[in-house]
């Protein structure tokens, strides 16, 4: 429980600095998403999930000129990075970026094709394009760095006893 | 029963979430997504955050433009550099509020120009998304402000209200590849729509590969659109080309107002008036 709401918070922090401080960069790196695989791969609950919709879904509301674009693509990548994990036996950090690299693939080919049928935007697939692979491989780049300091927080809020808290 | 759900209850909880997502997003595709109770929960919850990063963020910007300031005077000696390091944030501070009060001073004349109604807001988020291009204000629905209503600032148009919470609102850029403003070309009056362009920028569409158009040529609103006052500028042509194959011409355009370094818009509704100066 006391997890679930810290890694939450540091979710809806994520959504801030994505909208106020990030944006100062030519490319505003994704950190929502590497948080829902992190999630997805060492976190996998239903809390979980109905946090990474939240997140989506705060994304929409604070940018996207429809709703529910940002949660169904968050909600498709927990669920495609949940469903790989069962695979997955090696836990490093080329690994994580490999994933938070293809997770991002799914996210971007998520919103196109929802931008696509939903918002029918012309020529939107060529250039998302472009965009989906830079947004890749910049997650992918800070992934390991962001997952080292998840599990850091992970393991403290871990050996930290609150009398009354249950998780 | 029980057993199976609790044994998949993640994948099945991520399909739901897939499904209701689906809901939302056709739903709110189509305008019929009128009484969404968390969208401006979440903005509630966010405005005072975002107030609080954007002021931050201005403060620290002022602090690094001081410092930039001052690390022209390294090699005078300490007390002098003390001293003009006074002077210099006095200057700065000076120097903003007189820009302050010039950008205040045009706002304010525009303004005479629009129609009573329109509201004074500051953008104080921008987009957390590359795809989509849009920002935040920090006026919503307690202060008049609707969706629909045009966002401009005397340079000319920056978007339009696509969502509003009590105390802030959703703005639409001009630059985004989903909005589409429809323009006339001001030497020849040919109509044409604005929009984003995740390839070439803003880009001018529809105009006939017989229509006169040359770099340079001022774009303005027509105030068809009834979300628009007639007469708004919204950007210059930088460049026209002519495909071998197509009805149209491909045209780039640069807008007249850069939102990412605009920091108090205009919010109006749309009334039969021209804003033409």
């Amino acid at each position: 429980m006391k997890l679930s709401l810290l890694l939450f918070a540091i979710g809806l922090l994520l959504v801030l600095l994505q909208t106020t401080f990030l944006h100062f960069f030519p490319l505003v790196p994704d950190l929502i998403l590497v948080l829902c695989v992190y999630w997805g791969l060492h976190h996998p609950t239903v809390g979980a999930v109905l946090a990474s919709f939240v997140l989506g879904y705060s994304v929409d509301v604070v940018s996207s000129p429809v709703l529910g674009v940002n949660a169904l693509a968050m909600s498709l990548v927990f669920l495609s990075v949940y469903l790989s994990s069962r695979s997955i036996w090696l836990h490093n950090h080329l690994v994580s970026a490999i994933v938070v690299f293809l997770a991002a693939l799914v996210k971007g080919v998520a919103l196109a094709l929802a931008s696509a049928i939903f918002l029918s935007s012309e020529g939107f697939w060529i250039a998302a394009l472009r965009y989906i692979l830079l947004e890749a491989l910049v997650a992918a780049l800070l992934a390991p760095f962001v997952f080292s300091l998840l599990r850091r927080g992970q393991t403290y809020v871990e050996k930290v006893q609150v009398p009354g808290l249950y998780y | 029963m029980l057993a199976f759900f609790r044994k998949y209850q993640v994948p099945l909880s991520c399909c739901f979430c897939i499904v209701l997502s689906l809901y939302i997003l056709s739903a709110s595709a189509r305008g019929q997504l009128k009484n969404d109770p968390i969208g401006p929960l979440l903005l509630w919850l966010i405005r005072p955050l975002q107030i609080a990063a954007h002021s931050a963020t201005t403060w620290i910007k002022g602090v690094q433009e001081s410092h930039l300031t001052a690390a022209g005077y390294k090699a005078e000696n300490e007390r002098l550099r003390k001293r003009i390091l006074e002077l210099e944030m006095e200057r700065n501070r000076f120097l903003e509020a007189e820009a302050t009060n010039q950008q205040l001073q045009h706002l304010l004349d525009f303004r005479s120009h629009l129609p009573a109604a329109s509201i004074t807001a500051s953008i104080i988020a921008s987009s957390a998304s590359n795809l989509f291009q849009s920002c935040t204000i920090d006026k919503g629905t307690a202060d008049g402000v609707r969706k629909g209503m045009s966002v401009v600032t005397p340079l000319g148009v920056v978007g339009r209200v696509v969502d509003a919470a009590a105390r802030s609102a959703k703005v639409l850029l001009l630059t985004d590849p989903n909005s589409g403003i429809d323009v006339m070309v001001q030497r020849t009056r040919a109509r044409g729509i604005v929009s984003g362009s995740l390839e070439n920028g803003t880009v001018l569409k529809y105009i006939k590969r017989t229509e006169d158009i040359q770099v340079g040529d001022r774009l303005i609103t027509s105030g068809l659109d009834g979300v628009f006052l007639k007469g708004l500028m919204v950007g210059t042509i930088t460049k026209v080309r002519k495909e071998t194959l197509g009805l149209f011409q491909v045209i780039e355009v640069m807008p007249a107002v850069n939102p990412a370094r605009t920091e108090t818009v205009l919010v109006v509704s749309a009334e039969r008036k021209s804003a033409t100066k």
